[in-house]
């Protein structure tokens, strides 16, 4: 039987004037994949930072159910969650274990640990001989194997990804999608955020489709597809969000004054002579 | 058993202090120009100064003579010329009002081109010395030759009045000393100084430790700050560092303790070379070494360290708040003047009878008790306000930063 270990109910989550989402309500179960699709702006990456206790809900909360079902605040239990965000986040003056042990070090894990943990999965994703390197001249495909390297080095039980095989070549995005099936089998639970809607009907067994900030769809690939009657996941997606996507840059509002500066200082002035399409 | 919050804070500081070490150019900037900045320069002014001297020492420069006469006395051929004036003689205008009044003179000055660099107008008098003679030099104060004819011509002059002076003093049996100089000081008057050359050295520091100090703070800070706050975020590695366990106070404190370690070991350095560059190159009479109480050097520390944390603070949660790495030297490059301005009036604040509310005002309190530290004076209520207003100000930056920190954009790549 299969146990909710994150509760996401009734979550909103508003930047000024923004709704980035609306009354979201989830249960994401251990050993799930979950794939996280949205267009731009959908509020896949407001989402996956409320999981992450980065961002406070408007409304609703977000829990960690332990194996007791007592639930905690997310973001007191960080230590259960590895993330990689789509920015890998890495420091080019430091070599690769050096970036996972600073994490490491973060999660109070010994370096010894985290360093015979970083060395089996890096023999996993073919980077070992580059574990000592700076990564200053690393491919964005070695940065992105490090900064899931570094998500796990602590063991978490979560792992959230956001577009983990964004820019990686074809056999580095398999050997990510394979790590990440083998993990969901060791009973992780995966949240992997994508734009790219076969990679997650091969790797996820549930997918969450997030649109204008609401929760379009949530079922496996198969049932989304008898949901719309459609051969494909892609002819699914479309289906459920047909309506026009807003396409905006919810996070990170300005202030008033900044917006008013703005406002002043920017004029929708077209070019003498320009020509006007109405 | 060190607690878990500790040893992130810890982590956190010893990162970004590697960070630091990786990159030479941040080293050469905050630790070995700290080090060298007083010994060259107190190796390099002298030097250059000579060299520019020298430099206008071997220029000939042209003068002209005005003077109702066909000769200039003979007194002064030989001094010209081995002050290397080439002089011309031509005839005084007799309807001057006075021999400073330059009238068309000033336009041939000014024009340079092969007219004269300065003009000597030279008038005999009536009078019951030996001599009498009345002169007026015109130059040009922007032009460096003709500030140089001036000097070299001021000198011969005087030399002049002083053998004059001497020549008619002796046809009274009289020495200059007897006549210009009759109520004199005996002795050395360095002699009668009863400070020690350790006070007057402490003296001398405290007139610019505390504004190097306060300057050096407050700008090598910068650097360092924008990097592990609007740096981060620029480069993406902030919300991977959000996500951890380590919650923000902490991440805060880590970050903090990195950047003040850096600021403290630069401001460390440029003091450690000023101290060799008073006894290894300055003239041993120039400034001695001050001789500091115990208690005055933990005053200075503590002052050192306490500004250190509040300038710190106050430029980590600047930096915080900007949306680029841009914006945050924007806004901090004048948050400089703001410590600087303080520190430079500190200086001139007369300690004795000071009012005690010096001792609360933010940035003065400091650099007056490093003031009070360097000469040796322990005032128990200075202290006391000095340092209990800067612990406030420190703790008040510092939860500022914290405020800073825990906001919820911070995650926001700004890439």
């Amino acid at each position: 039987m299969t146990s909710a270990l994150l509760s996401i109910r009734n979550v909103s989550k508003s930047f000024a004037d923004v709704d980035a989402l609306q009354s979201v309500t989830l249960d994401l179960n251990r050993g799930d994949i979950v794939g996280l699709v949205g267009g731009n702006g959908a509020g896949k990456t407001t989402l996956l930072r409320l999981l992450c206790g980065l961002y406070q809900p408007t409304d609703g909360e977000v829990t960690y159910i332990d194996e007791n079902q007592v639930e905690h605040p997310i973001h007191k239990v960080r230590s259960n969650l590895g993330v990689v965000p789509e920015a890998t986040g890495l420091y080019s003056r430091l070599t690769a274990w050096e970036n996972i042990r600073y994490h490491s070090r973060l999660n109070n894990v010994p370096d010894k640990k985290s360093w015979n943990r970083a060395l089996r999965l890096a023999r996993a994703l073919d980077i070992e001989d580059d574990l000592q390197r700076p990564t200053r001249g690393f491919s964005r495909g070695m940065r992105q194997k490090t900064a899931l390297i570094r998500a796990l080095a602590h063991d978490p039980e979560i792992l959230l990804l956001d577009e983990p095989t964004g820019g990686l070549d074809v056999t580095s995005a398999r050997r990510v999608r394979d790590l990440v099936r083998k993990l969901g089998e060791e009973g992780r639970t995966v949240i992997y955020s994508t734009h790219q809607l076969n990679e997650a009907e091969q790797v996820c067994d549930r997918i969450i489709i997030i649109h204008n900030g609401t929760l379009r769809a949530d079922g496996s690939p198969k049932v989304l597809m008898e949901l719309t009657n459609t051969d494909s996941l892609e002819d699914a997606f479309v289906n459920l969000t047909q309506d026009d996507s807003r396409e905006v840059d919810v996070a990170e509002p300005d202030s008033k004054l900044q917006r008013f500066w703005t406002r002043i200082t920017t004029r929708n002035n077209p070019p003498k002579g320009g020509g006007n399409d109405s | 058993m060190i607690p878990d919050s500790l040893r992130r804070i810890w982590s956190v500081a010893t990162k970004e202090l590697l960070d630091f070490v990786r990159d030479w150019r941040t080293l050469i900037a905050l630790v070995l120009i700290p080090i060298l900045i007083f010994p060259l320069f107190f190796i390099a002014l002298p030097i250059f100064l000579q060299g520019e001297m020298a430099e206008l020492d071997q220029y000939e420069l042209n003068l002209e003579v005005q003077i109702n006469d066909s000769e200039i006395p003979i007194e002064l051929i030989e001094p010209f010329n081995t002050s290397k004036l080439n002089y011309t003689i031509a005839p005084l205008d007799l309807q001057l009002n006075n021999l400073s009044s330059a009238n068309s003179d000033a336009l041939r000055i000014r024009d340079g081109n092969g007219q004269p660099h300065v003009i000597l107008r030279l008038e005999e008098t009536e009078s019951n010395s030996s001599e009498s003679w009345n002169y007026a030099i015109l130059y040009d104060s922007t032009s460096e030759l003709s500030n140089e004819g001036r000097s070299r011509v001021m000198i011969v002059m005087q030399n002049w009045e002083s053998d004059i002076i001497n020549h008619t003093l002796s046809q009274y049996n009289l020495t200059r000393d007897e006549a210009l100089d009759p109520i004199h000081w005996d002795g050395d008057s360095g002699e009668a100084n009863v400070a020690t050359s350790a006070q007057s050295a402490g003296l001398a520091l405290s007139m610019f430790i505390p504004m190097i100090v306060a300057i050096w703070t407050a700008s090598s800070a910068i650097q360092p700050s924008i990097d592990l706050t609007a740096g981060e975020r620029e480069r993406g590695t902030m919300e991977a560092l959000l996500c951890t366990p380590a919650n923000r106070v902490e991440l805060l404190y880590g970050k903090w303790l990195a950047v003040g370690v850096v600021a403290a070991t630069s401001v460390i350095f440029q003091l450690v070379g000023l101290l060799f560059a008073i006894i290894f190159i300055l003239p041993s009479d120039t400034l001695g070494m001050p001789s500091l109480s115990s208690w005055s050097i933990i005053s200075l520390l503590l002052s050192v360290l306490l500004f250190a944390i509040f300038v710190v603070a106050i430029e980590l949660a600047l930096a915080v708040r900007a949306h680029s790495v841009k914006e945050a030297g924007t806004v901090l490059g004048p948050i400089v003047i703001a410590f600087i301005v303080p520190a430079m009036f500190a200086q001139f604040v007369n300690l004795e009878g000071i009012e005690w509310w010096w001792f609360v005002a933010p940035i003065f309190n400091v650099c007056l008790a490093m003031r009070e530290a360097l000469l040796n004076i322990n005032d128990l209520s200075h202290i006391s306000l000095w340092l209990f207003s800067s612990l406030l100000y420190a703790f008040l930056a510092v939860t500022w930063a914290a405020k800073q920190f825990k906001r919820e954009d911070l995650v926001e790549s700004i890439s």
